[in-house]
């Protein structure tokens, strides 16, 4: 009763739940271009997940795996027939390929040609990682595909798991459920830490699965997605950022309900990988736009962002594409031969830079 | 042309302490005179020196070619000088008329007849404020209008203008702008203070430059440009000398998040501000007076309440928090030291054990209901021994005590409150050179132990020296943010202006 009371003062006025509000961009997340200012960009449509694989980099992209090849370019290796959900290495001489089906195959390696169904209601692989003969795999959302993630975040589900597959048995068990979007894996000497996007947020699950969960770092200003290990650290995608207008829409369930009933997906109003490309999008207003050019600091339903872990899991500082930049919805950054790798699916390209950011 | 007013070498020092040193000035007829500064660069001594509200230690005030010793305003305004304060100095509860005649010589006025006179006066200026309104219902501009108009039927050659478009919008502002170029029709000379640049800048015949007290340069404005003035205002090398140089200095890395403040607002004066602050990190706030620094700090603080409407948001821990008074801030770790600690920080009348206990009883460290004397006095002089406070002893009363061992006794009153959040407003202020090493040794050595530190100072050097991350606030809201170690004076005051 008093709760109900609270919610329905809370929602008068603006507050507590209701508080339409996002954390600011501050500290090691402060703003900069550094995503944009990489000198190192390959194109690549699509492009999705990254991975180390023999050494090489590898990369995801629609149905297919390619290679960066030496003089800079990527080449398709195989192609799936089905969309690659993601990708993940496992050791130095295997990669672990999850298909839009479910389907976990293993190339190369100890494991080499063995193919692995999680669970008949796995269909939303969003990251995986391995340690220790084991395969931890992140599934989304027990409703709907890797496409669906903006409807997901609409509906504001959490329905997402986290599974463990033991690749010599070839078995497979729920280690966690009830998460908000799991998008992003890391396995550090304290368990499992996963980034619950929905929740704007860093967990750490124990390993036995019998703890709650425990947050790392939360109050995220965006979407947190996929985590690979870094030298002295991690490196953190953050897919999208958090925007007002978002979260007011993400607290009227009734105009969601309509939106995602009758507007087409892309003119939703919700986060994006790239936006700013049709005049039918919302938010084109004149906070946006001066004289025809894109402020760098206007609200944005689409930027490119990596962050940079300690082993603490506390952000050290940032790699970043602003709302005017080029380099939006970046999904998988990884650290590869000294350089921080970051695939920006939302423009379809790769950038190299070096793994500081710049910083000394 | 003659000047109407000059100051020849003139010097004002408060306990010793100069706050204008030797500065020459003189205002022509009928010219406006922008005189730019950062705050406590000397501007508003050197205005009230004009005026008469403060006499001169040493040095000359020439008006009309006449040698002139004031020492109150209504002699200056006897002789043609007015000031309007940033803060107008009108009676709210009066009508327009009445404060327009509030000084005049006439023991009794007819209500009809001031309100006559009153609209025929508002109307030859033009200004279009109903005379019979109370001053409690005019916005900001008309107080203004008021304030001027008072000035104007004291028959005032000379008004000094102290930050007048602060509080205005932007079409009280062009009011304001067209009201200054009839008036410098009229012949009125005007000196105009602001930290907005480019209205100085649009609207002055000269431009005066202060800074630590002292006159830098003066020259016609088509002289000057925005960079010149920055560089003006801020290449001091004195305070350097002073601070040392932040180069090379250790940035301590930033710990867990402490709090988020998302959007916050509160009426005019903070707009939609956002900022976080993290634990063992020194965060340094620059920004003018006006910029809305310290009701942002008081606002986390619980001092004061944000707006009841979508005011935003103070995240602390991650966890949503909303104070109406400071007590339950408190006992949650966060602490505001205030930048008035005369009214605000400790009861003056008080001893220092006293007033160190008070902190405790507020942090709730203290259990018990009744007090041990013994115990108290034992805590004061911990503190007082830790913080190297020059006092007899702990029964010793906190007003005997010079500036900076009073803002020492405040500091231990918050200390004792073992706080998670220090806010420290203008922690040097009016503190003598010694104690502000002392205290920025130990604002330091708080950072150090983890605790997450906001340092608000309008002196620049100040925030360079201590900041491990430097936030700039403007107009109510954190518009900059620079690494404490990369961040430089002109860059920093050029993000404060407007």
């Amino acid at each position: 009763m008093i709760g109900s009371l609270t919610r329905a003062f809370d929602s008068l006025f603006g507050r507590g739940e209701a508080a339409v509000t996002v954390p600011p961009l501050d500290g090691a997340l402060r703003p900069n271009r550094a995503l944009d200012e990489a000198t190192v960009r390959i194109a690549l449509p699509e492009v999705d997940c990254l991975a180390v694989h023999s050494g090489g980099l590898v990369a995801s992209a629609g149905d297919a795996i390619h290679v960066l090849t030496g003089d800079g370019t990527w080449t398709r290796r195989r192609s799936y027939g089905s969309p690659v959900a993601c990708i993940a290495s496992v050791g130095t001489d295997a990669l672990a390929v999850a298909l839009d089906s479910g389907y976990v195959l293993i190339e190369g390696g100890r494991f080499d040609g063995r193919r692995y169904r999680v669970d008949s209601a796995v269909s939303c692989i969003t990251a995986m990682g391995f340690a220790d003969g084991m395969l931890y795999v992140a599934n989304g959302s027990a409703t709907g595909t890797v496409r669906d993630w903006q409807r997901d975040l609409l509906e504001r589900n959490s329905t997402g798991s986290i599974w463990r597959i033991d690749l010599e048995a070839g078995t497979a068990g729920r280690m966690a459920d009830g998460l908000a979007w799991p998008a992003g894996i890391a396995i550090d000497p304290g368990g499992l830490v996963v980034s619950e996007a929905w929740r704007h947020r860093l967990v750490r699950i124990d390993l036995s699965g019998k703890a709650r969960p425990v947050v790392l770092l939360g109050d995220l200003p965006g979407y947190p997605g996929r985590l690979s290990p870094a030298a002295g650290g991690y490196w953190l995608s953050v897919f999208a950022p958090r925007s007002q207008l978002v979260e007011l829409v993400l607290r009227e369930p009734a105009y969601r309900k309509r939106m995602i009933a009758e507007v087409p997906r892309d003119y939703w109003v919700a986060p994006k990988l790239r936006s700013g490309r049709s005049y039918y999008e919302p938010l084109q207003g004149g906070g946006v736009k001066h004289l025809g050019m894109l402020k760098p600091w206007a609200p944005t339903m689409s930027f490119g962002m990596g962050v940079w872990l300690d082993p603490g899991f506390r952000a050290r500082f940032s790699l970043q594409s602003r709302a005017d930049g080029g380099t939006h919805g970046v999904t998988s950054v990884i650290e590869h031969e000294g350089s921080a790798v970051a695939a920006a699916r939302g423009d379809g390209v790769v950038v190299r830079l070096p793994a500081k950011g710049g910083e000394a | 042309m003659s000047p109407i007013v000059e100051v020849c070498n003139a010097t004002k020092e408060y306990r010793g302490v100069p706050a204008v040193k030797d500065v020459s000035f003189d205002l022509r007829r009928g010219e406006v005179h922008a005189l730019l500064g950062e705050n406590g660069a000397g501007k508003s001594t050197l205005t009230k020196m004009i005026a008469g509200v403060v006499e001169p230690t040493a040095g000359e005030i020439w008006i009309d070619g006449a040698r002139v010793e004031m020492s109150t305003p209504s002699e200056a305004l006897r002789r043609g000088i007015a000031m309007v304060y940033q803060e107008t100095s009108l009676v709210p509860s009066l009508t327009v008329a009445q404060n327009i005649y509030l000084t005049d010589a006439q023991r009794f006025h007819r209500l009809r007849g001031i309100y006559i006179a009153g609209q025929q006066f508002l109307q030859s200026l033009n200004f279009h404020v109903d005379p019979t309104a109370m001053v409690s219902a005019l916005g900001a501009g008309q107080k203004q209008m008021v304030e001027i108009a008072r000035a104007v039927h004291h028959n005032a050659q000379v008004i000094i203008f102290d930050e007048p478009t602060a509080t205005l919008t932007p079409e009280e502002k062009h009011q304001f702008f067209s009201l200054v170029e009839r008036l410098k029709q009229r012949g009125v000379s005007i000196i105009f203070i602001s930290h907005a640049l480019e209205e100085a800048l649009a609207i002055a015949d000269r431009i005066t430059v202060m800074r630590d007290g002292q006159h830098v340069v003066t020259d016609v404005a088509s002289a000057f440009d925005r960079e010149k003035i920055v560089r003006a205002m801020v290449g001091r090398s004195l305070s350097n000398e002073l601070y040392g140089s932040q180069q090379g200095r250790r940035i301590r890395d930033a710990g867990d998040k402490v709090l988020s403040v998302q959007n916050l607002s509160m009426g005019n004066v903070v707009r939609n501000t956002s900022f976080s602050l993290f634990a063992g990190q020194i965060t340094g706030v620059f920004g003018l007076i006006g910029s809305g620094r310290t009701e942002t700090a008081k606002v986390v603080a619980g001092v004061l309440k944000r707006d009841m409407f979508h005011g935003g948001q103070v995240r602390l821990d991650g966890r949503s928090v909303r104070y109406r008074v400071p007590r339950p801030a408190v006992r949650d770790g966060i602490i505001y030291v205030t930048e008035d600690r005369k009214v605000e920080g400790f009861f003056e009348t008080m001893s220092i054990a006293e007033n160190i206990h008070l902190g405790a009883l507020a942090g709730g460290r203290t259990k018990s209901s009744t007090v041990s004397m013994t115990e108290m006095r034992r805590i004061a002089q911990e503190w007082i021994t830790a913080l190297n406070v020059k006092a007899i002893n702990a029964d010793a009363r906190v007003i005997e005590l010079s500036g900076g061992n009073q803002q020492k006794i405040v500091v231990a009153k918050a200390l004792v409150q073992k706080p998670r959040l220090i806010i420290f407003d203008e922690p040097t202020r009016g503190v003598d050179v010694g104690a502000i090493a002392e205290i920025h040794q130990l604002i330091n050595k708080l950072a150090d132990d983890g605790i997450a530190v906001m340092v608000i100072s309008s002196y620049l050097p100040e925030v360079l020296q201590l900041s491990d991350r430097i936030l700039v606030c403007r107009q109510g809201r954190i518009v900059e943010e620079f690494d404490g170690h990369k961040a430089d004076e002109e860059t920093i005051m050029y993000a404060a202006v407007h």
